[in-house]
């Protein structure tokens, strides 16, 4: 019974994998053959990579479908049932930002930005901006389910903002702050994160799943941006000082 | 090879740990799971580090050498059209193959009973990272700065969105999101950069840097013409 469930649903999963990763073979195929001519030996290599790869992302999604989805949903199932709603708000700040605390993808973006600073904006300081921040997003996804605000505006908003830091920041960090706005959650984190939002929106009375229970990605996409931009416009001042001096 | 195993193994180990104790604990406190539905979750979560190592070094020894070769191989031809093509193909040959991507298009598949199909899903996103890939790379050889080209796609995302029918509109902005994933980033950054190494006399790494935001506006404008066209 155990061994069923596991394992349910991992062909249609090997499928779908192959499905994405066979074209991507195919097309170095052509390179290899009319350009590229490697050694044989080293094809091979790289051919064992695609299929760790392979490997790798069946297992990934198969832990995903009978770990997190439905672990996420079913917990997300219980805040929205509550009498006191509000209270998976504080719960998503938690989770955002333990995630993000411990996510390394956003260490190496600190230590990114430490380096490109000359120091000035320190790693530590910006994990705690950016785990504060995406925490907040995740909050306010959570309460937007729960007080039915609206998508769009948040969105519009967030984005104005990021445009009216631009042109105060430096150039550099510009492209580092869009790049970063995947960063900041890592594939578990996410996957987590939407399972429990449509959870919740599928048992809250007047929430609909597809339109409140999606959006929650987009808004922790916001946090490293917004972040990274703000401090650097806020060092930015500090450093146009101190040279000053 | 074998350290850099046991690297991303404790990465991966690092950045799951806090999820799954805040899961265990919940479903332990308040929704007092049974022993052999823990015991699932926690073979659910060895799947996943297991499976997220293998992809990560699979990707770091497959995927990236080829995307680096194409990449620097590409540039040599001289043919602007190529380049754009290729990247084209790039962009969306990864981004389908992208985990999160994969999770996002099936949940809304199921969410919304069907009606929103995960393959065509995964496609219109696909293409979306394409073209925008296909645009950042005519960017670095042109020389437009980045963030004009940032500021009118964002732009372009605001008045498209008005247009848009309310169900596609989180979605569009979620598949956004997810594009920036451990396979699309260093896939596409690889070619960025092998291109702005072999056009030379550019900045590296301001070239380089700015394609993952670029690349996360073209799913944005896909779906929501996606919804604006199914409606």
């Amino acid at each position: 019974m155990m061994e069923s469930g596991i394992f349910r649903g991992i062909d249609h999963l090997i499928v779908d994998v192959s499905l994405a990763l066979i074209p991507l073979v195919i097309f170095f195929s052509a390179f290899q053959f009319f350009y590229l001519k490697y050694p044989a030996g080293y094809v091979m290599n790289l051919l064992k990579g695609v299929i760790l790869t392979f490997a790798g992302m069946v297992l990934f999604l198969q832990g995903i479908h009978i770990a997190f989805l439905p672990a996420g949903q079913e917990i997300g199932a219980f805040f929205g049932s509550l009498e006191s709603l509000w209270i998976i708000i504080p719960f998503g700040f938690l989770v955002g930002f333990l995630a993000t605390f411990a996510e390394p993808a956003v260490r190496i973006l600190c230590h990114q930005v430490e380096e490109s600073s000359s120091g000035f904006i320190s790693e530590s300081l910006l994990l705690i901006v950016l785990s504060a921040g995406v925490a907040g997003f995740v909050a306010l996804g959570m309460a937007r389910l729960v007080y039915n605000i609206p998508f769009l505006p948040v969105m519009i908003i967030g984005y104005l903002c990021a445009l009216l830091l631009l042109p105060f920041a430096d150039r550099d960090f510009i492209a580092i702050a869009f790049d970063s706005g995947g960063v900041a959650t890592g594939p578990m984190a996410v996957t987590f994160l939407m399972a429990l939002s449509v959870g919740a929106s599928a048992v809250i009375e007047g929430r609909n799943p597809v339109t409140d229970g999606f959006g929650l990605i987009a808004f922790i996409a916001l946090a490293p941006i917004l972040s990274v931009l703000l401090l650097s416009v806020v060092f930015r001042k500090r450093r146009v000082k101190t040279n000053a001096v | 090879m074998q350290l850099d195993f046991k690297e991303t193994f404790i990465e991966v180990l690092t950045a799951i740990t806090p999820i799954a104790l805040v899961v265990i604990s919940v479903e332990l406190a308040l929704l007092g799971a049974s022993l052999s539905s823990l015991a699932e979750f926690a073979i659910g979560t060895l799947m996943v580090v297991i499976g997220f190592v293998f992809f990560l070094s699979g990707v770091r020894t497959g995927l990236l050498p080829i995307g680096e070769a194409i990449g620097s191989e590409i540039p040599k031809s001289g043919s602007i059209l190529l380049i754009i093509g290729i990247a084209f193909v790039f962009g969306f040959f990864a981004t389908v193959a992208e985990p999160d991507v994969q999770v996002l298009s099936g949940m809304i598949d199921v969410a919304s009973n069907g009606e929103i199909g995960r393959g065509f899903l995964l496609g219109v996103i696909g293409i979306g990272v394409g073209f925008f890939v296909a645009m950042a790379m005519l960017r670095i050889i042109l020389g437009i700065p980045i963030a004009y080209l940032l500021a009118a796609g964002y732009i372009a995302v605001l008045l498209f969105a008005l247009l848009t029918p309310p169900d596609y509109i989180a979605i569009a902005f979620d598949s956004g999101g997810v594009t920036t994933g451990p396979l699309t980033v260093p896939f596409i950054l690889a070619l960025g950069i092998g291109i702005s190494s072999v056009l030379g006399g550019r900045s590296q790494l301001s070239d380089g840097f700015g394609l993952i935001g670029l690349a996360s506006i073209g799913p944005i404008l896909g779906v929501m013409a996606m919804g604006a066209i199914a409606v």
